[in-house]
Formats: structure tokens, sequence, C-alpha cells
């Protein structure tokens, strides 16, 4: 971690972690055993073998459900038009086709951003179609993928608001858009909606900037819509985003974290269900429990650094399976008011790094950004 | 006498070195490496490597127009996949630990051997020329952004 990394990290929690604060007691990690996605079609139970790690699957949330309830979270399909990509598409279809078997099944969905690759309408119109197979309620945030080509106007015409809020049983659930706020780098650099794309979509590079914020407007919503919530009372936020700071190149955070933090401060039991990172993640910071999501389209390695300690780290995958290191999930909230979060990922009886070499970090790595979008022409 | 035989020891003692350099004066042209390397040379020699970096930056970044100057526009990916969406700043591409014995391949690989691997799979391409422009420029490219990381051949 660099020393910059590691001040920004301290003063994070010098700031909301003082002595003694952490998510409210009443959100229990315990464990719990995996279903492996296959299970759906008849596979094998898997046990959790890590007791050292805090497990992440697994959230009991006080004063939760006035009745049990499941439901399940998709994200990151980042779908081409079906004649240039078939796997995404087959991954969709299969990731709806669970979702909707599942017994009892769920009350909602959540998509998370990056239904398309592009922003194309072809590609996000395909999504909606692929996702008609999953006949319950669907709330859908953006991602950057679908925003950027037309700066969300067919995204607004499919999903309406980008961010919103309903009470479902016990519990406020809160979608945001972390993603339509970028600085405005296209502009002076005359270019074409395709290029404004072309650099948005590209999780390296390094024209598009910090583009991954709530905003100032947005804040203040989020504060006014949990005004009249009680404090004790459990909330969850789904954004495309991670709401604090994991690994800023890669806009795997949100720039106004520390002020989403202080939105959120005075509330006990908030849990934040995010995608865009391709990986298992987990973090805790004040009161505020983050748990990322895994994509159906492709997995990310780890950044370089700034991976949470309290992140049990998913299994390296074999990169000649199109369906490893990549899934769905499944949000069930129980008669005894537990809030359980469920990777349901394809081709793994193993989620979690089983030894050393399982984990992508094992062969030690210092890397660098790229150059190349940075020098003429593209400058 | 003295300094034959120092010669003759340092011939025994490395005999690699010796060898290229017998290789050297026997090839020539004799003067190409003598003179003390000057400020432009450095320049041009650092020029021409970051050139191919740029190069292998785009073309693994999916840029169309590098991919078609290079002549591979119709075998790097048919997906819409590059490489660097699931290596972004070419992370996980390990460099440093080839070559070694690549499990997805079944046999002792090199790097070309994994870049042209990934064509073929994750991207569903054509393997390209391990000797071409294209595939020295990836290979410039992933070392280059690997700056910094430790050889470790043979990691798994």
């Amino acid at each position: 971690m660099s020393d910059e990394l590691d001040r920004i990290r301290r003063e994070m929690h010098s700031v909301l972690q003082p002595e003694g604060v952490r998510p409210d007691d009443s959100l229990k990690i315990t464990r719990r055993t995996f279903i492996h996605g296959s299970l759906v079609f008849g596979a094998a139970t898997v046990g959790q073998a890590f007791a050292w790690w805090p497990l992440l699957n697994t959230l009991d949330i006080a004063h939760a459900a006035e009745t049990p309830f499941k439901f399940a979270w998709i994200s990151d399909t980042h779908l081409y038009p079906r004649s240039l990509n078939t796997r995404f598409v087959d991954k969709v279809v299969r990731a709806a086709q669970e979702v909707q078997a599942m017994d009892p099944p769920a009350d909602f969905l959540i998509f998370g951003g990056d239904l398309a690759q592009l922003g194309k309408i072809e590609e996000l119109e395909l999504g909606v179609d692929l996702l008609k197979e999953i006949k319950i309620p669907k709330h859908y945030i953006p991602g950057e993928h679908d925003w950027y080509l037309d700066m969300g106007k067919k995204w607004g015409e499919l999903f309406g608001q980008p961010n919103w809020t309903f009470d479902h049983k016990g519990v406020r659930f809160i979608g945001l858009d972390t993603v339509s706020r970028g600085p405005d780098y296209w502009t002076a650099k005359n270019m074409t909606p395709e290029e404004r794309m072309g650099h948005m979509a590209t999780l390296d590079g390094t024209v598009a900037g910090p583009w991954a914020g709530v905003g100032r407007d947005q804040l203040d919503w989020m504060e006014k819509t949990l005004a009249d919530w009680d404090k004790q009372r459990p909330v969850v936020i789904f954004s495309h985003n991670p709401l604090y700071e994991y690994y800023p190149p890669w806009n795997f955070w949100v720039r106004d974290w520390r002020e989403v933090h202080e939105v959120l401060k005075p509330y006990a039991k908030v849990t934040n269900i995010h995608g865009h990172v391709h990986q298992v993640l987990y973090n805790e910071i004040g009161t505020l429990r983050s748990i990322g999501m895994l994509a159906t389209s492709w997995p990310w390695p780890y950044a370089p650094e700034g991976l949470p300690k309290l992140t049990k780290p998913m299994i390296r995958v074999d990169p000649g399976d199109p369906y490893d290191g990549v899934g769905w999930s499944k949000l069930d909230v129980a008669a005894n008011d537990q809030l359980e979060t469920e990777y349901i990922m394809w081709g793994r009886k193993e989620v979690f790094v089983q030894s050393p070499e399982d984990h992508d970090k094992h062969v030690s790595e210092v890397i660098r950004p790229r150059i190349a979008d940075n020098m003429w022409p593209y400058r | 006498m003295i300094t034959h035989s120092k010669i003759r020891c340092s011939l025994r003692r490395f005999p690699l070195i010796g060898g290229i350099a017998i290789a050297a004066v026997c090839a020539g042209p004799t003067s190409a490496h003598k003179d003390p390397v000057k400020p432009e040379q450095l320049k041009i020699y650092q020029e021409v490597f970051m050139e191919e970096v740029r190069k292998g930056d785009l073309l693994f970044h999916g840029d169309q127009k590098m991919a078609e100057q290079l002549g591979v526009a119709d075998d790097l990916s048919k997906t819409g996949m590059a490489c660097a969406m699931c290596h972004p700043m070419a992370s996980d591409t390990h460099p440093q630990s080839f070559p070694k014995f690549q499990a997805q391949i079944a046999k002792f690989a090199t790097l070309r051997d994994m870049i042209n691997w990934c064509i073929e799979k994750p991207n569903q391409g054509v393997k390209i020329d391990p000797e071409s422009e294209a595939m020295k420029a990836l290979e410039a490219y992933i070392t280059w952004s690997n700056t910094g990381s430790v050889l470790q051949p043979g990691k798994f």
C-alpha cells in the first residue's frame, strides 16, 4: 500500500471509525454453508473453510423483516449486440433463468448497472429483452457504460429516474446514481459521443478521470429521504460504485465518499451493495458495511493496492472458462431477521481462496498506468 | 605472457561472454558499439522502445486503427473483448512469471504462447505470428507496464 493511500485510509478511519464505532452489533457476521450456483441444477453443497476471516455473506439485521423475503442482484452484464458476443448474452439468460427459478421466489430484482458495454440503444434494449424472463419487480440503477454515449437519454427512457427509494417489509431501500456526474472531459477536446463512451468504457483509462460520485444534490436528496427513518432501523443502499475509497484509478470509489458517510453516520445499520468491481469485496467504514457483487460478464483482478483488509478474496479464476469468477447474488431476509448475501459463482464450488496460490496476487506485481490514451492524437 | 594467461583464464571462466566477444569481433562492424553513449542515442533508443509500448498499449486496449495498421484487425478478438478488459493496466498478466508450465495450455510456455492462447480462447480470435510486430508490441506494453515486478520465472 502506498504512503498516500495509507494516509488516506488512516484519515478515513480516524474520522469515521473512532474507538468503539462499528456497524451496529446486531449486524452479526455469522458462518453459513455456501450453496453453489449449480445447486439450482442439482449439484453439491459446499462447506465454508476459513475461520480467521469475517465471513461476508451473512448479515444479521435486527428489526429487519416484518416477514421473510428474498431479493436478487444482477449487474455488470456489459452486453454487446448479440451478433458480436453471444457469451455475454448466454450468461444473462442463465442468470435470469436462475433468478426466476428461485423458490420461494424473490420479491424483487436489483439490476446494479452496466447493462450495456458501449451504451448503444441496441445493447440496452437487448438487456431489457433478456431480463423480461424475470417476472418479479425490477429496479435499475445505471452504470457508466450505460450512460456516456447519449448521457443517459436511452437509459432514462427505459428505466426512469436513476435514483429512487422504497420501503419493503421494514427495510428502507435506496438506489443511487454514482455515474452521471463525471467531470466534462469531452467538450474541450471535441470528442464524438463514441469517443466519450470509449474513454469511459476503459477501466484503466486516464482520460475520463474521477467520474464516480454521488453529488451534492443527490446527497441532499438522500439526507432528506432518510430524515423520517428511525436511525436504528435497517437501510440498504444500492450503488454501482463502492461508497468508499478502494482504488480511485479504476473508479473503485466515489470521489465524495466522505460526504456520503457524513450523511449516513447517524444510521446504525446501513448496508451498501455495489457492482462495478466484478469481484468479491467486503468492507466496513464507520457504521456502514459494503458488499461487492460479481459481474455476469467477466471478473476483474483485485486492484494493485487498497484491497480492504476485511475482504476474504475470491478465488483466482480460470480464464479458459467464461463461466468462472462470474455470476449473480441472492439476498435472503429470513424469518429470524437475517439478511444473507449469497454469491452464486458459476463454474466454482469454492468462491473464496483456499490457499495462497488461489489468490490472484500470489504472483506479486508492480504495475503502472497506461500511456497511449494520453498521447497524440488522443490528448 | 601474463596478459595472455589472464585472457585464457577469463575465457575459461566465462565462456559465454568470451564467445559473444569473439562473435562481435568477427561479425563487425567493429565500431558500432565502441563509442561512448551519447544522450541523443539514449533518447532515440528510449523512443524506439516507447513507440512499441504505445502500439502495444493500443492493441491491448482494442484500438481498431492500430490493429489494422499492424495487420491483426481480424485476429485479436472476435467478441469485442480486448486484453485490458480482463487485465487493466496489464495486471494479472504476470510477464515476470514466464516461462513456466501453463496449465491452460498444458505445456511449458512463454509469454507469447500465453498471449496467443488468450487471443484464441477468451477473445475467440486467431493466433498471430509470434514473431510479428503486433506480438512484439504487446510484449513490450505488458512488460513495460509491469516494470518493477520482480522476476519469478516458473511461478504458478
